[in-house]
């Protein structure tokens, strides 16, 4: 029995209103349990590609499947629903900066919590204690109380990451999680993002531009340039004329990378 | 054809505004054998006849533009021409098209407000009686003043607080942002936009005399006169901000799969409280300056004792008052600069 890809896209593209076109033509398919990177320059269609696929952003052309159900054309619950699959981790955080940490994490069941008490901030004493599970899961569980903006950008992004986790979900879509964290902070971040893949087996999808991090983390690798989608394969087939290719002739490695 | 639209509104101007400084200066006297008015000499002046020149101009300047210069409708549909760019404003029909037309309009508007600096800086005595008389309060309305000037900053109170909810839930439908995602909700922004323009453009002073109709002379007219128009303007203020949030916040909720309204209570509505708050006070501030004026008319407060003393002449009591309304709107002003300061 051959099992249903986590995420296929078909023929993706998007125009923005105005003109700019960011993604031509991309096809391709992710395999439950991996975790792919998805390289490219910035302004490359890689953010483009990663909210096209749980429609938070509209594609102007071609058709995306969320463990075999069609995510495009999706409307109302039903897209929702869908939505519900796939957590997402942005570059910015994007966490609610005046709530408390334990808001923030709660806010990841709002998908499956009664509408009226969401309204008023309540959730039941069960996903409460969900919440707290998965702060303490990237340890944070002394933090609860503080609001999300008093803490430092590796702590808010693990707050968002305990949010994704509080979503159960089986997708995770990061969106250059690590790009705006101090270099030194950027393994703490992504060994998260990688445990929820190998002690989850939740599929990630990863937007990143450091070939260090791309090479030490994923298990497969997509490359854009210009909205296409030009290079696919595993971190050992990547070499120099490859880094060429996507990144273009004027480019060199950022550090050291041994080729 | 929009370019000729834009010539003859101009010229038809400029025509229109030639012929009043003509009449002006002509030395014609009327019936009653003194000088015209500015009003009388805008009564003669002939419209259909201005109107029609300016049509014949504007066509023929639109068909000879290549021989002497784009008109300014040309210029400003398509472009100032190659040929013209490089010219001084002194070498285009155009340049003095546009110098005549800005001298003319000082001086047509000199006449018509009916400007007189030989008045204002002679005939300063008949105001020295005022001026003395607010430079020396009397004592005996400060406890009435003092009464009213409770009432008057509860009613901007009630006024203001009676508006924020009204103004909170219509400031979502008023903001563009948010109502670009179906046809219902680009319906409800200009519904939502267009009622709050319109309300917003009627005075205070207006809505104060149709609620004093409705409801009688007293402060509650003037809360009512005011909380209409706080509800339109902190409407404006609010959807504004609205309007410039982050949107991460937003698209994080929106990917847990959560419903639109819950993506407004935890994506939108806590990043925008606190300027809403400043908002709010700030609008109470302006509500009490406002509140002076809506009871000139008879809604109620300070206002309503000052005005038979302006008419008396009773110069030195409405001193007295006046310095309540000035000493309160201070006090208010550093006030709520402070709350503001903390908020934000």
């Amino acid at each position: 029995m051959t099992r249903e890809a986590a995420i296929r896209v078909e023929g993706l593209g998007m125009v923005y209103p105005g003109g700019v076109r960011a993604l031509e033509g991309v096809s391709l398919e992710v395999h439950q349990g991996e975790f792919l990177a998805v390289l490219g320059l910035s302004g490359s269609g890689k953010s483009t590609l990663l909210r096209c696929i749980n429609r938070l952003i509209d594609p102007t052309e071609g058709r995306v499947w969320i463990l075999g159900e069609e995510i495009t054309g999706a409307r109302g619950a039903r897209l929702r629903a869908l939505r519900r699959q796939a957590a997402m981790i942005f570059q910015q955080f994007n966490l609610v900066r005046r709530h408390t940490v334990l808001t923030n994490v709660l806010s990841g069941a709002l998908g499956r919590s009664p509408l009226l008490p969401s309204l008023v901030l309540s959730f039941s004493a069960e996903e409460r204690e969900r919440a707290i599970g998965c702060l303490e899961r990237v340890g944070l569980g002394d933090r609860i109380a503080s609001r999300a903006d008093a803490l430092s950008g590796g702590q808010q992004q693990r707050i968002a990451i305990a949010r994704a986790l509080m979503q159960e979900p089986r997708l995770i879509l990061a969106d250059e999680p690590v790009a705006s964290l101090d270099p030194a902070l950027r393994h703490s971040v992504m060994r998260h993002i990688e445990s929820l893949n190998r002690d989850e087996g939740m599929t990630v999808v990863c937007s990143l531009h450091d070939i260090d991090l791309v090479t030490r983390y994923a298990t497969r690798m997509v490359a854009l340039r210009d909205g296409r989608l030009v290079w696919e394969g595993v971190p050992d087939e990547f070499d120099h004329a490859t880094f060429k290719d996507i990144y273009g002739e004027e480019a060199q490695p950022a550090s050291n990378t041994g080729f | 054809m929009q370019s000729v639209a834009v010539d003859g509104v101009l010229i038809g101007i400029v025509l229109l505004m030639a012929e009043f400084l003509a009449v002006a200066f002509s030395g014609r006297r009327g019936p009653t054998g003194l000088l015209l008015s500015a009003e009388q000499i805008l009564d003669l002046l002939h419209y259909a006849w201005a109107a029609a020149g300016a049509l014949v101009l504007a066509v023929a300047w639109n068909l000879f533009a290549g021989q002497i210069g784009a008109s300014p409708g040309r210029a400003w549909v398509r472009g100032v021409p190659e040929w013209e760019t490089p010219l001084e404003w002194n070498r285009t029909l155009r340049g003095w098209f546009a110098a005549v037309f800005i001298e003319l309009t000082f001086f047509t508007g000199w006449l018509i407000t009916e400007l007189d600096l030989v008045t204002f800086l002679t005939k300063f005595g008949k105001a020295a009686d005022i001026v003395r008389g607010l430079l020396h309060p009397s004592g005996g309305v400060l406890h009435e003043g003092l009464v009213l000037l409770v009432q008057t900053i509860f009613l901007a109170f009630m006024a203001t607080a009676f508006a924020i909810p009204v103004a909170f839930l219509l400031a979502f439908p008023s903001a563009r942002n948010l109502t670009r995602s179906s046809l219902a909700a680009r319906l409800a922004y200009t519904v939502a936009r267009t009622l709050m323009n319109f309300v917003r453009a009627v005075e205070p002073l207006v809505w104060a005399l149709i609620f004093i109709s409705w409801v009688g002379i007293g402060p509650f007219a003037g809360v009512l006169a005011l909380w209409v128009h706080s509800v339109a303007a902190l409407t404006k203020l609010y959807s504004e901000q609205i309007e410039s949030i982050d949107t991460g916040p937003m698209e994080a909720i929106a990917a847990t799969g959560a419903s639109p309204l819950q993506v407004l209570r935890y994506g939108v509505v806590p990043q925008v409280i606190p300027p809403f708050l400043s908002f709010t006070i700030y609008r109470w501030d302006i509500n009490v300056r406002m509140s002076t004026i809506i009871g000139f008319v008879g809604g109620g407060g300070i206002g309503y004792i000052l005005k038979p003393r302006v008419d008396l002449g009773e110069w030195g009591e409405v001193g007295t008052l006046v310095l309540l309304i000035a000493a309160t709107v201070w006090l208010m002003d550093v006030i709520s600069a402070k709350i503001r300061e903390r908020i934000v």
